[in-house]
């Protein structure tokens, strides 16, 4: 017998299958069964976190912002307490204690968290001229504390985590991409709660000046610091500036608030910003 | 927005480099393939017939290194959640071990058969299955190369 080499007509172990059809097929069906699974477990949050009795929400409270508890008010937090004090008796909210702290952040930004606790980044401080401006921040956030946002995001952030730590250990870019995926579906669900934040704030706003000057200061400025183009903002967690701005003038125009003179800030509140030992 | 943005220009890019350097490869391997026929390589211990005598016997191997595309690696990484077969792996392991055993074949040149041939595979690296690495597979291809005598030179056989 002498061996004989044959040359390879056809290949039995490569399938002749379309890698764009499995690509689409497998794409679909994964992002799909995650957004039901997300969609579904964002929903239990949603339904859980009203029914939330308060006291378990003061503990949570402790739990994530006990650090600012323990901390002197300062000056500059005294003249926010007061503003935040007037809207929230305005707003008939009695129930919780709303305590305001200032933290050193080069971000114009502010953030509730579970409690009654307000965070406002010092750079808002800086930025703000009159005190309506800073109120309908403040009242944006009390806002988020009336529709249980604060929770209801820790929540679909615990979802979030679920999913991720489920899906890690699978290769990292298909888990990268559907984490961004899901994350993309988050954020419309928050770009929803920013604009009810806003217009209750602007509610909130004319119930306690008798008059809604200064609502839209906050996001002309920045929209005027902030050259990032629309398409981001599809993706972000806020809805763009000039968009809340445009809501909130309709909203203005529609429920016939009146804008009057607005008040200036009893003393220039920046330069009472600046206390050490509270970076963060 | 920009890591989808990059995201998607990386499996672009992935998937046009990689069918473009997989048909090329398939190209190769198979004009060396057909080139390369009168050299058998199988997996017989005996290499010997009727009265063939053994010349020169020795040890020749070939080996691959190849790296799956980005596309494909993605596509195995939705196959990891979802299960069933690998299938866009396929055409990598099949490119490596035929490129391995044509490098084998072009070490034994001269030999008249390759036996006792073995194919091995293994994952490069010790990243090769850790995230946010790129999976390549090594192929190597070994075997006993053996020249056989001229029958000139077999003993008792000239004619
Ligand atoms: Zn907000």
């Amino acid at each position: 017998m002498r061996y004989r080499a044959k040359e390879l007509k056809q290949n039995v172990n490569v399938s002749r299958t379309s890698p764009i059809k499995e690509l689409f097929i497998l794409l679909g069906g994964v992002l799909g069964i995650l957004i039901a699974v997300y969609a579904a477990l964002g929903f239990a949050v949603d339904l859980v976190v009203p029914k939330l009795p308060s006291s378990i929400e003061q503990s949570l409270g402790r739990l994530y912002s006990g650090i600012y508890d323990d901390t002197d008010e300062t000056p500059a937090e005294a003249q926010l307490q007061k503003i935040l004090d007037r809207l929230s008796a305005a707003s008939g909210d009695t129930e919780i204690k709303y305590k305001v702290h200032i933290v050193l952040n080069p971000q114009a930004n502010a953030l509730a968290l579970p409690g009654g606790n307000i965070i406002v980044f010092s750079r808002l401080i800086e930025e703000t001229a009159s005190e309506n401006e800073l109120a309908f921040v403040l009242a944006h956030e009390l806002g988020h504390f009336a529709n249980r946002d604060h929770l209801r995001g820790l929540g679909r952030g615990l979802v979030l985590l679920t999913i991720s730590a489920a899906l890690l250990g699978a290769d990292s870019s298909a888990t990268n991409f559907i984490m961004n995926s899901l994350q993309n579906v988050e954020m419309k669900f928050s770009q929803r709660q920013e604009q009810a934040a806003d217009l209750w704030a602007l509610d909130l706003l004319n119930k306690t000046y008798g008059h809604v000057g200064g609502a839209t200061d906050f996001f002309e400025h920045m929209s005027k610091n902030d050259k990032r183009g629309r398409i981001r903002y599809y993706f972000a967690t806020h809805p763009h500036p000039e968009n809340r701005i445009r809501v909130l003038r309709k909203n203005i125009l529609k429920k016939a608030y009146l804008e009057k003179e607005k008040t200036a800030l009893d003393r220039p509140l920046s330069k009472l910003v600046t206390t050490p030992g509270r970076t963060n | 927005m920009e890591q989808l943005i990059i995201f998607i220009a990386l499996i672009v890019l992935g998937y046009t480099a990689g069918t473009i350097a997989e048909r090329n490869h398939y190209k190769s391997i198979k004009t060396r393939e057909h080139k390369l026929l009168s050299l058998p390589a199988c997996t017989i211990k005996n290499a010997l017939y009727n009265d063939a005598q053994v010349d020169k016997a020795h040890l020749v191997s070939g080996s691959v290194v190849v790296s799956v595309d980005y596309f494909k690696r993605f596509l195995a990484g939705l196959r990891n959640l979802l299960g069933g077969e690998l299938v866009s792996y396929e055409t990598l392991l099949d490119r490596a071990r035929r490129e391995a055993v044509l490098r084998m074949k072009e070490a034994a040149k001269g030999a008249d058969i390759i036996i006792s041939l073995r194919i091995e595979t293994s994952s490069i690296g010790q990243s090769a299955n850790r995230r946010q690495s790129l999976g390549s597979i090594e192929a190597i291809a070994y075997g006993t190369a053996v020249t056989y005598k001229k029958v000139n030179e077999i003993p008792g056989k000239r004619t």
